[in-house]
């Protein structure tokens, strides 16, 4: 029932962008100003850190207002433009741990509130649950009044002590959030159960692939040797183990037939034994540790890419070697069968018998010829996980949130104490109370009508659109001129 | 006194008075309010009864005559360093920048900067202490490296006027500027 969903989603969003693929700037009904809040954005590089880049460039095409806040990264500090009058706030803020900043859930409301009166937010979106910044922001954001929408980028477990108190801190944080949205269905799942949410709340809307970055080599010239790939960090949880199994058997079965493996990690030892013991030196080639930009070039080197995943929230790589037009062999596992439809995937069982079946079908599939070209295959996938697709489905959440009422002090009082145990519950509904009148005395002491409204550079009225108004343009390029050496 | 009454970022009233030379030299002054005689004696009175509250329980006449020497110190270095009755920006089109400062004392603190250097003059954005605002500053160019600018000096940071304010002075700045580079 899931797969359904999701297959309907990408069928009519695929053909709306089919329609609007000329225009890149599309009116909208409802402009936002959205603020998007996390510790993790550029010059730290990362999966969080491009969702948030490439969403908010969507958003800003589709003719919203967007800022981005984040914390000081050493020298990078102050306001810089980006990119398309991309507004980022580096934050003095102390970081504590893995560039995560301290939080006390007050110190930070003062700025916060400042940024949020001056660009006139009305959606805050924070980004990532490692982040205590966005926890802070959605927390004194919920105080304001503000609508609060919260994306998750990573699954969890149940089972050890830490994952039991950032479990709980989740409950609290996420309990009087507007809208939540995860990565896929099974991130949904986790977070739901995790933070013991209403699952009406939580929208899944999958990261999306650069289809630009992941193309596929039209000079690869065809030749008997078929190169299998694989791509993936070398763990246990990865089925490495798997792979040690299938090498030796395809590799005896098939005398022309490569695999190249990418990438690092503490199973490395279980391919070199088996290069060892069969010798396969010529066959088996290890790559060690990859950076980002080089996967797509050891991807277009084969022909059949090889996924052993035991367990998968959702399998990027995959998405990542079909656009580059390779045939995908799977461990049905996780959300990997939301991923992509059956024609462009062959899932197997996670065990060895199955996967080598699977790799012998896309074999015999890639011998007889009738598959279709890498380019047919690159102009599929590529409309499945865009940006633009992406940024359509937050924009319905934003409509959706928006015309929801956020909850009053009361209300939010006695929804923290039901919701996550007495204690815990009144500790946070005293710092809820705490954050209040502290929220109190800063209204007393800089009224909201002292505080300039900022010039916005995005959205409707954004002076980076309206190039010719001499005075904004010129100031805003001077202060992007520092910012601009980054993109 | 004329000019027109504008407000600075704490919400204190400040007047702005701009004096046209000619075509290419006008001076803004932005001038602040005197200080207040309630909020002197305010200060006054409050050092003092905690002077006379620690002398009550220790009984040393030190206290009251330091707390006399402290309140006369702390007022004088008040007035000298830290008050600012005016802040003003001379602009010559053909010779340069000239920005000045006059404490409640009397002093004056002046920068002259050549119009060789002066690059622009643009209104900014800065996070200082927990809040955001503007203001006006002048960018310096090297004259070894003509690319980009080698320096940013605020101005009128004393008095911390609003956006309104600073794009007024801003847009008659431009004016000036854009008649040098013709």
């Amino acid at each position: 029932m899931v797969y359904d969903q999701k297959v309907g989603c990408t069928r009519r969003s695929h053909n709306d962008s089919s329609k609007t693929t000329e225009a890149t700037y599309c009116p909208v009904g409802q402009a936002h100003v959205i603020c998007m809040v996390s510790d993790f954005f550029y010059p730290n590089m990362g999966g969080v850190e491009s969702h948030i880049y490439q969403l908010s460039q969507c958003l800003i095409g589709r003719g919203h207002k967007v800022i981005i806040v984040t914390h000081a990264y050493e020298d990078r500090k102050g306001i810089r433009y980006l990119t398309n009058g991309l507004k980022v706030y580096y934050l003095p803020l102390t970081v504590m741990y893995n560039q995560s900043t301290a939080t006390t859930l007050l110190h930070s409301l003062p700025l916060l509130r400042n940024i949020f009166v001056r660009e006139r937010v009305n959606i805050v979106h924070s980004h990532s649950s490692f982040s205590a910044m966005a926890h802070d922001a959605l927390f004194h954001a919920k105080t304001m009044g503000l609508h609060t929408v919260f994306t998750d980028h990573s699954l969890f477990g149940f089972a050890d002590v830490s994952s039991v108190l950032t479990n709980k801190l989740l409950t609290v944080s996420l309990c009087d959030t507007n809208h939540i949205i995860c990565v896929s269905y099974t991130s949904k799942e986790n977070t739901v159960l995790r933070a013991a949410l209403n699952p009406e709340i939580v929208s899944v809307i999958p990261n999306a692939v650069d289809p630009t970055d992941f193309t596929p080599d039209p000079q690869k010239i065809r030749t008997n040797k078929i190169t299998v790939v694989v791509v993936s960090r070398l763990v246990y949880r990865k089925g490495i183990d798997l792979l040690g199994g299938i090498i030796p058997e395809m590799c005896h079965r098939y005398p022309d037939l490569h695999f190249l493996v990418g990438g690092e990690g503490p199973k490395r030892i279980i391919l070199e034994e088996v290069r060892e013991r069969y010798q396969l030196h010529d066959r088996v080639r290890l790559l060690g540790a990859l950076e980002h930009r080089q996967v797509r070039n050891v991807l277009v080197e084969g022909d059949i890419f090889l996924n052993t995943s035991l367990t998968e929230a959702f399998c990027m790589a995959i998405v990542e070697a079909a656009s580059c037009g390779l045939q995908v062999v799977s461990t049905r596992v996780g959300g990997i069968p939301e991923v992509l439809p059956e024609d462009f995937i062959i899932l197997c069982e996670p065990s060895v018998k199955s996967l080598c079946d699977g790799l012998e079908k896309a074999i015999d599939q890639l011998k007889s010829g009738n598959l279709p070209s890498p380019e047919a295959i690159h102009n599929t996938v590529q409309s499945f996980y865009t940006w633009k697709n992406v940024a359509e489905r937050t924009e319905k959440v934003y409509d959706r949130v928006s015309n929801e009422t956020v909850l009053p002090m009361n209300e939010r009082l006695e929804r923290l104490i039901s919701h996550c145990g007495v204690v815990t519950g009144s500790i946070f509904a005293l710092f809820v109370v705490a954050t209040f009148l502290f929220l109190m005395f800063l209204r007393w002491n800089t009224p909201d009508s002292l505080i300039d409204i900022a010039v916005d550079a995005t959205g409707p009225k954004g002076a980076w659109s309206h190039k010719y108004s001499c005075k904004k343009s010129r100031k805003t390029m001077a202060n992007a001129k520092s910012g601009s050496s980054l993109k | 006194m004329e000019g027109k009454v504008y407000s600075d970022i704490h919400g204190e009233e400040i007047r702005l008075q701009q004096h046209s030379y000619s075509d290419t030299c006008q001076e803004f002054t932005v001038i602040r309010p005197k200080i207040s005689f309630r909020s002197l004696t305010g200060c006054t009175c409050a050092v003092w009864l905690a002077a006379y509250g620690v002398f009550y329980y220790t009984q040393h006449s030190a206290v009251l005559s330091a707390a006399i020497l402290c309140t006369i110190l702390g007022l004088l270095l008040y007035l000298h360093l830290v008050k600012i009755d005016q802040e003003s920006l001379l602009l010559l089109g053909s010779l340069g920048l000239q920005k000045s400062l006059t404490f409640a004392s009397g002093r004056e603190s002046t920068v002259f900067l050549e119009m060789c250097r002066v690059q622009d003059v643009i209104i900014n954005e800065a996070i200082s202490m927990s809040r955001v605002h503007y203001n006006l500053c002048i960018l310096l160019r090297d004259p070894a490296d003509p690319q980009g600018p080698s320096q940013v000096i605020p101005v009128f940071q004393g008095s911390q006027p609003r956006l309104e304010c600073l794009v007024e002075i801003y847009r008659s700045c431009q004016e000036i500027l854009s008649k040098r580079s013709q």
